[in-house]
């Protein structure tokens, strides 16, 4: 067994606690999470079944930790994990899996397949059998703070130019305020925009907020690795700097994974609660809503439609909130089959979109999202994942449909009341 | 003698002009930041718009190539970030706003959003620059305004 095999092997059998121990045990083979995955529903290779993304871990498992496989292994018989399977599994693994958790939901036996593939990318990750770019963007996350290598200095000198294009000004740094922002760098690099639209909202509401100089970076390249130090890490970041300013609540920005890592993990990846709360930014505009803080002015009249972007709505439960807002301001707004909690992925989460080697599976298996949009006759898709968004808006011209992409926190800071 | 010296005057003297001529302002604006983008897509949505006489199918090409602009040139999830090439993907995103039809506007109308993205543009390739250079693009584009509005 080569030297690199054998740490495989290893990091993959670290990764076997009491849950993956469980879900094997359960799974009964029924296959029908193959039909909850768009990566096999659009293709039809069986190889994308999601049970089948997690095989390296199964066998190693079986060899463990059940009777046949430990025979099995003492006799040097049965299935065995090689270097080429490892190999083969890093893009199933990776390139074929956004963590959307919609097999989670589907398995009759309860498995959270997602949380599976979850241990898998630990085990290979440790093992070397990780996608350059995924790599590249966890080293830049540990050492710049950013993901994308964004920097202060330019965070400030797009701080800068949304002032001047707002007239407000962005607060830095503010002690005692009720809200910290987290930013992904997807926002500060390509859609500035969404810090004038929360400076917009925040204004008109009443609500006093800061952004950290010290940690304003939401997106948690560790979780979607799969490597526990490094979110973990990433995680103590955020956490020491929300103390530090004394808020009573942390704003995850529009951006899928970054809300699940902070409001879900974040806690057990650091090994305590926090002393504050944590909010994706549809629930504390929602909640601006009920309180009746926003008055909003005019209508979309274009038929509307929401994409739910897997991390905020079937596994952060954020479903209707944004529904809530966007009839604040739509009056033709309609629901795409699936929706809600049961929506199908852009295709591009969990990593994906930074992996380029998954370029041509992830367009593929866009023929999803397609149909949904075809089948309602959308004429403008609402999101609140600046990921979603930029991947959604490729696949639409990679199948040739002029359908704008909106945000939906920016939408709603355009149609407030003038103070 | 129209003279603009800051944003509000900026902004409220933008605000006073009809759409059509919001759009050729806005292409003087992109016009001003072509040099940081490589992309011959946007040189020509840049012609389309300063056409007072362009035709609504010419501006609907030209809106096209410029959304597929800009779609190529953001700087994807987790890659890392180039401030350069990131000049690119603004000065494209200032071409859609000035060739975006009214009813799809965004806030400011065309004139400032394009303004605004080209200022960024601009500040963009200064950003990784050590010694911190200034960006003197809204000074210049209250010039464009000014010379604009007194031809």
């Amino acid at each position: 067994m080569s030297a690199s095999l054998e740490k495989g092997i290893n990091a993959l059998k670290q990764q076997i606690d009491a849950p993956i121990a469980t879900f094997f045990s359960s799974c009964v083979h029924c296959g029908m999470c193959a039909e909850a995955c768009l990566f096999y529903t659009e293709t039809g290779d069986p190889k994308y079944t999601p049970i089948n993304k997690v095989e390296p871990l199964r066998i190693i498992w079986k060899q463990e930790y059940t009777l046949l496989g430990r025979l099995g292994k003492l006799f040097g018989i049965g299935e065995t994990v090689t270097d080429e399977m490892l190999t083969e599994w890093e893009s199933l693994v990776y390139d074929s899996c956004t963590m959307c958790g919609r097999c989670s939901m589907i398995c009759p036996v309860g498995n959270d397949i997602a949380y599976m593939v979850r241990k898998t990318r630990e085990g290979m990750a440790a093992a070397g059998h990780a996608p350059d770019g995924l790599i590249g963007a966890s080293k830049r996350a540990i050492t710049i703070g950013s993901p994308m290598g964004v920097k202060l200095p330019a965070l400030q000198a797009q701080i800068g130019h949304v002032e001047k294009d707002t007239g407000m000004k962005i607060p830095v740094d503010v002690e005692g305020a009720e809200y910290m922002c987290l930013l992904s760098s997807m926002e500060i690099m390509n859609f500035p925009e969404y810090i004038g639209a929360i400076a917009k909202i925040f204004d008109h509401a009443g609500v006093s907020w800061t952004i950290s100089s010290e940690a304003f970076e939401a997106t948690n390249s560790g979780i979607q690795i799969g490597v526990s130090e490094i979110a973990a890490e990433l995680i103590q970041r955020v956490v020491d700097a929300a103390e530090k300013l004394k808020v009573k609540a942390v704003i995850s920005p529009e951006c899928g994974h970054a809300y699940m890592a902070i409001r879900w993990e974040g806690p057990n990846l650091i090994g305590r609660p926090y002393s504050f709360k944590v909010f994706h930014i549809l629930e504390v505009l929602d909640q601006l809503r009920e309180q009746g803080r926003l008055k909003t002015r005019g209508m979309e009249k274009a038929r509307l439609t929401y994409h739910d972007p897997c991390q905020i709505a079937r596994r952060g439960g954020v479903l209707e909130q944004p529904r809530n807002l966007i009839n604040m301001i739509a009056e033709n707004f309609v629901e795409m089959p699936d929706a809600g909690k049961m929506n199908w992925c852009c295709g591009a989460g969990g990593g994906v979109s930074t992996n380029e080697r998954a370029d041509e599976i992830r367009l593929k298996v866009f023929q999803r999202k397609k149909d949904q949009l075809d089948e309602v006759h959308a004429e403008g898709l609402v999101s609140a994942c600046s990921n979603c968004r930029i991947y959604i808006e490729e696949g639409l011209e990679e199948y040739h449909m002029d359908i704008p992409v909106l945000s939906l926190t920016e939408t709603l800071a355009e149609h407030l009341v003038d103070k | 003698m129209t003279q603009i010296t800051n944003d509000i005057e900026f902004r409220r003297a933008i605000d006073g002009l009809d759409y059509a001529r919001q759009r050729i302002l806005a292409g003087r604006f992109v016009s001003n930041v072509l040099d940081l983008s490589t992309d011959g897509r946007i040189e020509r949505v840049v012609k389309t718009t300063l056409d007072a006489g362009a035709s609504a199918d010419q501006l609907t090409e030209a809106l096209k190539a410029a959304r597929s602009a800009t779609m190529d040139s953001y700087t994807r999830c987790g890659a890392e970030g180039d401030w350069k090439e990131q000049a690119g993907y603004f000065v494209a995103r200032a071409a859609t706003a000035a060739v975006t039809p009214e009813s799809q506007s965004k806030g400011g109308g065309p004139a400032w959003q394009a303004a605004m993205s080209s200022r960024m543009a601009r500040t963009s390739i200064l950003i990784d620059n050590a010694e911190q250079a200034t960006s003197h693009e809204s000074e210049q584009q209250y010039r464009i305004l000014a010379e604009f509005l007194n031809s």
